[in-house]
C-alpha cells in the first residue's frame, strides 16, 4: 500500500481512524525524521481528521506533548476528571507511527510503501543532539526566549492565527491593535505561501538554539513566504534538510520540533515544498 | 509663530571639534583601556586648549558584547577617561548604538542644556571563546520570530540579497565588487582592521556564510572605540579653526523583523532618515563628498547607495560594478575608510567611528592616498539590526 503523503508523512485514513508514519526507516523500523517526533505526527493525523470529522476533545498518552497539540490543532484535551470518556484518542506505537481514532475503534496499521533509509550514523547524532538538548539543565546561549514568551505567541505561531486591522491581514498580531480594538485576532491563516527569498545558514554561523544539530545538517535553511492570506513569515524548512528551493514556488506550512531548552521542545511551523 | 520665530532665531549651531579612535581589529586592550585611548586621541585631537572637565554630558555607545561590565559601563567609561563626574549614560540601538549617541550628543547641544558634549561608542568582541560568540549571534533582531526560525544577521542580509537579485538586474558578482573597492579602501587606513586589497576571484570565491553571501561579503568581528567631541557654535572657534558643522540630522525606526516590512530590497529607516537631514542640510545627495554607510554585509552597501539616493532605485548593484563610490572616480565616494568590511565593525563604536573617518575627511587629515580631494561635504549613515534602527548626519566644512 503505497500511503498517501500529507505534510511531509505517510497518511492512511479509514472511516474510524488516520494513521501517520514517518516515511523514514533505518533497518526496516519507521524512525523519526530529524524535526519530528510522535507529538508532531499526531499533530498531523488530527489535522487530516479534522477535514472529515468534528473533534471536540481528545485524550492523548504519554510521550504526547498535550498542550503543544491542543494550541495546535484548536482541540481540548481530555480532562480526567470529566464525566465521560473522550471520543477521541491518540494512539502510539513502539515505532514513528501514530494513530488517530475513535476511541475502542478497531485500528489496523497497515503496511506502508514508501521507505526512506537513512544513515545510521546520521540518525545516532541527531538523536544524540536531541537527547542533549533535551536535559533539563540544557539552556541554549543567546536571546533566550523564555518559556512564558514563547508560550504568548503560541497559538499565533502553531495555529498560524493572524489578525484583520481593517482590510489588512496581519500576522504575528500587533499588541496596539488588541488594546485598541483595531485589530480581530482570531482569523486562522491558510498554511500556504509562496518562496520570497531563502537561504541556507552555514552551521557556524546558525543561532545558538541549532548549534547542537547545525553541524549533523550541514547548516539550517530558512524561507522568507509571502502567506497566501498576505502576511510575509519566515520558516525554517521542514526536516532541517537543505532543501532544494526555487523562488516562487509553492510551499505548504506543517508542524514540526524547532528546537528544545530546559527539558521543553518548542515547536513550531516549518516550510514544506509542495510536489503535487 | 512669533515665540516659533524667536526659537528659531536662537537656535544653535553644533560643530564637531576632535575625534578619535582606536585601530579596530583585535585590539591588546579591555573596554576601559580602549575608551581611554579613543577619548585621548579625541581630546588632542582639539587644535586649542581643551580639558577633559570641560566635558558636560557624554553618551556612548555599546551592546555590551564582551565580556566585561554589562551595568553602568558608561560610568566605568568615563571614571577611566579622566571625566570624572559628568553626566554619562549608555546608548543602546544594536550597531547604531553609537550613531544614536551622536544624534543625543547633537540634540543635547542643539536644545541649549549643554555647549561641551562628547559621544561615543563601544564595543569589545574578541574577547569571547567561539561558544560565548554564539550567544549574540541574531540578538537584535526579531529574536522570537526571526531566531527561532534559524537567521542571524548573515541569513537576514542573505534573503535581501537574494530578494534583490531576483527584482533587478544584479548578480553577486556587484556584491564582489563592493568587497573589492571596501578592502581597497581599508588597505590605506592605518586604523582598519583588514589592511590588506582582496581580488575580485578570490572575494568571489569565499566560503558560503549564508547562501550567496561569502566571507567576503561579511564584516569582520572587530575590537575598538571612537570617540567625537561635539561644541556649540559659540565655542566651536575657541577649539579649531577648521570645525566640522553638524549640517543635518536625521533618524527614525522600522519593523525590527524582515517579513513584517512591505519591501525588503530597501530600508525604509534609511531614506525617511537621511530624507531629514538632506532637508535639514539644505543639500541633495549629488552635492555629498564622501559617505560613511553601513555595509555590515555587502548587500547593505548596494542598498544604503540606493537608499541614500547615490544611486536610483535598482541601480545599486550597477553603482557598484561601474566603481562609482571607488576614491575620487565617482561623484560621491563610498565609504573611503574601508567601510565596516575593512575598516571593521566594533559594534558599538561604528557610528561614531564613520564620524572620526568624515571628520578627518573634511579637515584632510587621512593618509593622502585616500583623501578625497576637495571634500567639502560628508555623510555618515548607521543602522541597527537588518534596519529596524538608522540615524544619517550630514556634515560640512562650512557652517
Amino acid at each position: 500500500m503505497p500511503g498517501e503523503i500529507w505534510m511531509g508523512y505517510l497518511l492512511h485514513h479509514e472511516p474510524s481512524f488516520t494513521v501517520v508514519q514517518s516515511p523514514f526507516t533505518l533497518n526496516g523500523e519507521r524512525v523519526f525524521g530529524a524535526d519530528s517526533d510522535a507529538t508532531t505526527l499526531a499533530v498531523a493525523a488530527l489535522l487530516h481528521r479534522l477535514d472529515h470529522d468534528e473533534v471536540s476533545m481528545i485524550s492523548v498518552p504519554e510521550g504526547i506533548d498535550g498542550p503543544s497539540l491542543s494550541v495546535a490543532t484548536g482541540v481540548a484535551l481530555y480532562d480526567h476528571e470529566a464525566e465521560q470518556e473522550a471520543p477521541w484518542e491518540v494512539l502510539m506505537s513502539d515505532e514513528a507511527i501514530v494513530v488517530v481514532s475513535k476511541r475502542d475503534a478497531p485500528v489496523e496499521v497497515p503496511m506502508l510503501e514508501v521507505a526512506i533509509e537513512v544513515e545510521a550514523e546520521f540518525h545516532a547524532a541527531i538523536e544524540q543532539a536531541w537527547d542533549h538538548e533535551l536535559s533539563k539543565g540544557h539552556v541554549s546561549q543567546g536571546a533566550y526566549v523564555s518559556r512564558a514568551q514563547y508560550d504568548e505567541a503560541a497559538t499565533p505561531r502553531l495555529q498560524l492565527h493572524g489578525q484583520l486591522n481593517g482590510q489588512t491581514v496581519v500576522w504575528p498580531p500587533r499588541f496596539s491593535h488588541v488594546v485598541d480594538g483595531s485589530g480581530s485576532s482570531n482569523m486562522r491563516l491558510q498554511r500556504r505561501g509562496k518562496v520570497l527569498t531563502w537561504t541556507t545558514l552555514s552551521a557556524a554561523g546558525a543561532p545558538s538554539e541549532f548549534s547542537l544539530r547545525a553541524p549533523v545538517l550541514g547548516g539550517v535553511s530558512t524561507v522568507l513566504l509571502q502567506l497566501d492570506d498576505g502576511p510575509n513569515g519566515v520558516f525554517l524548512t521542514v526536516d532541517d534538510e537543505e532543501a532544494i528551493l526555487e523562488m516562487e514556488a509553492p510551499m505548504e506550512l506543517v508542524f514540526r520540533r524547532l528546537y528544545a531548552q530546559e527539558g521543553f521542545v518548542r515547536y513550531g511551523l516549518k516550510a514544506r515544498a509542495i510536489h503535487d | 509663530m512669533k515665540c516659533l520665530v524667536l526659537v528659531q532665531e536662537h537656535m544653535v549651531d553644533v560643530a564637531v571639534v576632535g575625534a578619535g579612535q582606536t585601530k579596530y581589529g583585535n585590539h591588546p586592550l579591555g573596554l576601559k583601556g580602549m575608551w581611554a585611548e579613543a577619548a585621548a586621541k579625541a581630546f588632542a585631537s582639539v587644535d586649542g586648549d581643551f580639558v577633559a572637565d570641560l566635558v558636560e554630558e557624554a553618551y556612548i555607545g555599546s551592546l555590551a558584547f564582551g565580556g566585561s561590565q554589562l551595568g553602568n559601563t558608561a560610568a566605568l567609561l568615563t571614571e577611566h577617561s579622566g571625566m570624572d563626574g559628568v553626566a554619562v549614560r549608555r546608548v543602546e540601538n544594536a550597531c547604531a548604538s553609537s550613531g544614536f549617541a551622536f544624534r543625543d550628543a547633537w540634540m543635547a547641544i542643539k536644545s541649549g542644556q549643554a555647549d561641551v558634549v562628547v559621544a561615543g561608542g563601544i564595543e569589545k568582541m574578541n574577547d569571547l571563546t567561539p561558544e560565548r560568540k554564539r550567544y549574540w549571534l541574531g540578538v537584535s533582531g526579531d529574536t522570537e520570530w526571526e531566531r527561532l526560525a534559524g537567521l542571524t544577521f548573515p541569513g537576514t542580509y542573505a534573503l535581501m540579497a537574494r530578494r534583490y537579485f531576483h527584482e533587478f538586474d544584479s548578480t553577486h558578482d556587484d556584491l564582489v565588487h563592493v568587497s573589492v573597492k571596501n578592502h581597497l579602501h581599508g588597505s590605506k587606513n592605518a586604523d582598519a582592521h583588514i589592511q590588506k586589497e582582496v581580488s575580485f576571484e578570490k572575494a568571489a570565491g569565499g566560503f558560503m556564510v549564508a547562501d550567496p553571501l561569502t566571507l567576503y561579503d561579511c564584516c569582520p568581528t572587530s575590537d575598538g572605540a571612537s570617540c567625537v567631541v561635539l561644541a556649540a557654535d559659540h565655542l566651536a572657534h575657541k577649539f579649531t579653526d577648521t570645525p566640522v558643522w553638524v549640517k543635518g540630522a536625521g533618524a527614525a525606526s522600522d519593523n525590527l523583523a524582515l517579513h513584517d516590512r512591505p519591501s525588503i530590497t530597501q530600508l525604509k529607516a534609511t531614506q525617511v532618515a537621511s530624507s531629514k537631514a538632506y532637508a535639514m542640510a539644505g543639500l541633495e545627495p549629488r552635492q555629498i563628498d564622501v559617505a560613511e554607510v553601513h555595509d555590515c554585509f555587502t548587500i547593505a552597501e548596494v542598498l544604503a547607495t540606493e537608499d541614500l539616493g547615490f544611486a536610483q532605485r535598482g541601480e545599486g548593484g550597477r553603482f557598484a560594478r561601474e566603481g562609482e563610490g571607488r576614491i575620487n572616480e565617482g561623484t560621491t565616494t563610498v565609504n573611503s575608510s574601508g567601510g565596516l568590511k575593512s575598516k571593521g565593525h566594533p559594534l558599538g563604536a561604528t557610528g561614531t567611528g564613520q564620524v572620526v573617518e568624515v571628520f578627518k575627511q573634511l579637515r584632510g587629515q587621512v593618509e593622502p592616498n585616500r583623501q578625497v580631494r576637495d571634500a567639502e561635504t560628508a555623510l555618515t549613515h548607521n543602522v541597527g539590526g537588518s534596519g529596524a534602527t538608522c540615524s544619517v548626519h550630514v556634515f560640512g566644512r562650512h557652517r
